[in-house]
């Protein structure tokens, strides 16, 4: 408008010039190449007026009309195709899609339905802007070490529990760009392989994650790698990798494929053996013991488990001693000696008590109370189950006190069975006596469940004072007994 | 015979030129009920679209006949409607057509009937008017005509603006076109800004890869091209010829498997198609050779991507059935293939050869 106005003023200035000095006729021509000159002079520089109009007058531009009117996806998404970047485009289109996906089976389920949808978290969206485009950069001049390293900070960035799946498609992405990185002696290489390894292993792919940390543990070998928090890569390729072993052999072990397990728990060790660290050797040993065990191999089973006990010796380890122990006296019972049993068991319990671990307390006891039971030694029985029942109250776990409880009452009742037997088969005045004045002096047991059934058959038998009905009853109240066992397993 | 007598003609017919509105001297022998200023508009519109439609246009444009009872009347201007659409929809694939042909002059009558049908159909503030509007647009374009390829732009942009409901395909268009438009005046900012979001709308409408979105592609590569960022353009121009290459060959196997399965049932051969309109193979045939032009300027560098466009356009040319442009296409890349490629490559190329000439061997 301005300049407009500015314009006419010139021609009425220059008209009026024309009228003080010049005839009408030469006015009027005057007037007409003005008027024309001024109109070509107007078109021609139309762009000039926008631009000035731009530059005077600060209204909005196109850009920032755009950014109101558009959703931040949108303008996101533009950017980067302006610049070219459209494979950052479609990477991160095909993202938002899935996101939608996903969002909509969450509908369904009602789970994480809290999730906002990508287009609101301005915050997100930049950072794929940031990293995608540096990538699809580095990539385009083929700097695949950059293209990795803004493709992992992404990955980096979307480490949290919502937004896994992108964690994961970067790992991806990261894992495929890896493999062209050849400078780095595979340093990158290895890395993806860890990060595929966790990937599958968190989603309970164990075969495969097994392939990924071999692959991963193989490329660390012999290098002096670290990560960012200063950790040796190779040794944690081989904690990933004895973790993903014992999970595998765990589940083979369920299904009763032992010499798989065995095998897989074997190449463990092996590799444990390797990666020079005593404690990791131990613990493969540890679970190739229990494999042993679990197949009937009960000779190389032993041996294996000693290694393991001689390392943790040697390390000062207690509390790896003692499950050693606990481990060597499993296999000596299943072997059916007891005696060493009950020496090794003894030194896992001193063991236990000296490092204050009372869960193993109340399982090296409730054994040694298994055992004894079994030899018949009642009153020793009944004494370690004691044990493993106050340690259990103290424990405050419930589960497990009730467990030992049942287990107590039964080594009580299978002490009072003996004398009360000979008080029935005797079957004279004087046991008699015993037997009732027993019954009115109880107090002092337990109150426990099954001894007041007990109680209940032996007032049965009293008021019967016959002996044949005696002997029945007592028979019957070994199978109370047993069922009670029964029941507790 | 082909001049009017305006007392002859029936009342209340206008009577202007069918191209430029214009009082109309002449009138068509054929239907006697198009009009045109005088002979260069007949026969460019006669060229263009109304040898096509000459027949159809007569019952839209004569006066209804009588009918006996509201029912048939209601059924007759169904009837009606029903036909103006089909009109609209054939004038806007006829136009697309010259326009991916090239010839713009061509397009523009057809292009005009379809947004005169539209108009009629659906009033004049409607978002059908568009993509006629866009067509146009792009036909001034292709002629050079800047000032009103920016009108009819205007026209339309103002139009998608004003509705609150437009689909995502027509927005793409629309900027598709503004990017065309800006590229015409050499504003690469501006033609990139639209071309970006042309790419955004179809993407959204039809997904990333499909081929509808391969055009905001291609221009801007072009616009990449024009602006001498060579590595960029190149990557977008790869994208494009992997969408079309991914495409047929996709196509190519659905068709190979059906024929694998029907061959007994039906006694027969299938025939061969893009499953594509004309419009849109024409669209191919010209982003595929531009894109193979532009390749073999710069051959020497890499020799891989000129034959996979190469591979890209005989699959189309096999599909389309023109046997010959296929099987020179492939002699054209068997000869690259085999100055600077693997064998592998070779063997691929060889393949498609014998494919083409065991069609040709066997004609219908």
């Amino acid at each position: 408008m301005y300049y407009i106005w500015y314009c006419t003023l010139n021609i009425s200035v220059i008209l009026v010039a024309f009228y003080m000095f010049g005839s009408f006729s030469t006015q009027c021509s005057a007037l007409l190449f003005l008027s024309i000159s001024f109109r070509t002079q107007l078109i021609k520089e139309k762009d000039d007026i926008d631009y000035y109009l731009e530059v005077n007058f600060k209204g909005l531009s196109k850009e920032e009309v755009a950014a109101y009117r558009n959703s931040y996806k949108k303008n996101i998404c533009v950017d980067m195709l302006r610049e070219g970047y459209h494979k950052s485009f479609t990477e991160l289109f095909a993202l938002m899609e899935r996101w939608d996906v996903l969002r909509e089976a969450a509908k369904v389920r009602s789970i994480f339905w809290l999730q906002k949808p990508l287009e609101e978290q301005p915050e997100k969206l930049d950072h794929f802007y940031h990293y995608l485009t540096r990538a699809e950069n580095a990539e385009r001049k083929e700097y695949f070490e950059d293209v990795y390293n803004n493709l992992y900070a992404l990955a980096c960035y979307f480490n949290t529990p919502e937004d896994k799946w992108v964690r994961n498609h970067f790992y991806e992405r990261c894992f495929k760009i890896a493999q062209l990185i050849k400078i780095d002696g595979g340093k990158k290489e290895a890395e993806a392989h860890a990060h595929m390894g966790l990937l599958y292993e968190e989603d309970g792919q164990l075969s495969e994650a097994a392939e990924h940390y071999e692959a991963f543990h193989q490329l660390t070998q012999g290098r002096i790698w670290k990560d960012e928090t200063g950790r040796f890569l190779n040794l944690l390729a081989c904690e990933s990798l004895l973790r993903t072993y014992r999970l595998l052999s765990d589940k083979m072990l369920e299904n009763k494929e032992y010499k798989q397990a065995i095998r897989i728990l074997i190449k463990a060790s092996e590799i444990a053996k390797e990666g020079s660290d005593k404690k990791m050797e131990g613990e493969a040993s540890y679970y190739l013991g229990l494999a042993y065990l679990a197949a009937g191999e009960y000779e190389t089973a032993l041996t294996v488990l000693n290694t393991y006990g001689k390392i943790s010796t040697d390390l000062d380890d207690d509390l790896s001693l003692g499950r050693a122990y606990e481990a060597t006296a499993k296999v000596l019972q299943s072997q059916g000696e007891m005696k060493e049993a009950i020496k090794y068991l003894k030194k896992v319990l001193k063991i236990a008590r000296n490092n204050f671990q009372n869960l193993d307390i109340v399982r090296a006891s409730t054994m040694l109370g298994d055992i004894y039971n079994e030899k018949g030694y009642y009153s020793k029985a009944s004494e370690y189950f004691q044990q493993a029942f106050d340690t259990t109250r103290e424990l405050m776990n419930m589960p497990l006190m009730n467990e030992t409880k049942v287990h107590y009452g039964i080594a009580k009742a299978h002490q009072l069975m003996l004398t009360i037997n000979n008080c029935i088969e005797t079957a004279d005045i004087t046991s008699l006596d015993h037997l009732l004045s027993w019954k009115e002096s109880r107090s002092d047991i337990a109150p426990d469940l099954i001894i007041g059934i007990l109680n209940n058959q032996q007032y049965v038998l009293n008021s019967c004072k016959e002996c044949e009905i005696s002997s029945f009853l007592s028979v019957q109240c070994h199978t109370l007994l047993t069922r009670a066992s029964v029941d507790r397993c | 015979m082909n001049v009017i007598y305006p007392l002859a003609v029936p009342k209340g017919r206008r009577l202007c030129c069918e191209v430029c509105e214009a009082p109309a001297k002449r009138v068509c022998t054929a239907c006697t009920v198009t009009y045109y200023c005088g002979v260069v508009h007949q026969r460019a519109d006669w060229g263009s679209i109304h040898e096509k439609i000459c027949q159809l246009l007569i019952p839209l444009r004569t006066s209804m006949p009588f009918y006996n009872s509201e029912e048939e009347r209601q059924h007759g201007l169904q009837q009606l409607q029903q036909r103006q659409k089909h009109l609209i929809e054939f004038c806007y694939t006829v136009a697309q057509k010259y326009l991916f042909e090239g010839k713009h002059e061509e397009a523009v009558p057809a292009a005009l009937h379809s947004l005169r049908f539209r108009m009629n159909v659906y009033g004049l503030s409607s978002v059908e008017l568009v993509p006629a509007y866009l067509l146009l647009s792009e036909a001034s374009l292709g002629l050079g005509r800047i000032v009103q390829a920016e009108e009819y732009l205007s026209q339309a942009q103002w139009t998608v603006l004003k509705s609150t409901e437009c689909c995502y395909a027509t927005h793409s268009l629309l900027h598709r076109n503004l990017g065309l438009l800006y590229m015409a005046k050499e504003n690469y900012e501006e033609a990139r800004y639209h071309l970006a979001n042309d790419i955004y709308f179809a993407s959204s409408a039809f997904g990333t890869e499909d081929i509808r979105t391969s055009g905001g592609y291609f221009h801007l590569a072009n616009v990449f091209h024009n602006l001498n960022k060579v590595d960029l353009a190149d990557t977008l121009y790869t994208k494009v010829t992997e969408i079309w290459y991914k495409y047929l060959n996709n196509h190519y196997q659905v068709l190979s498997h059906s024929r694998l399965q029907q061959i007994d049932l039906l006694g027969k051969k299938f025939e061969n198609n893009t499953g594509l309109d004309e419009a849109h193979e024409a669209e191919a045939i010209r982003i595929l050779t531009s894109t193979l032009s532009i390749r073999e300027s710069t051959s020497d560098r890499d020799p891989e991507k000129t034959v996979f466009v190469l591979k890209t356009l005989v699959l189309l040319y096999y599909l389309m059935m023109n046997y010959s442009k296929a099987q020179e296409y492939a002699m054209e890349a068997f000869i690259l293939a085999k100055e600077k490629l693997s064998v592998h490559e070779q063997s691929t190329i060889q393949e498609l050869l014998n494919l083409i000439s065991a069609e040709e061997s066997h004609p219908e």
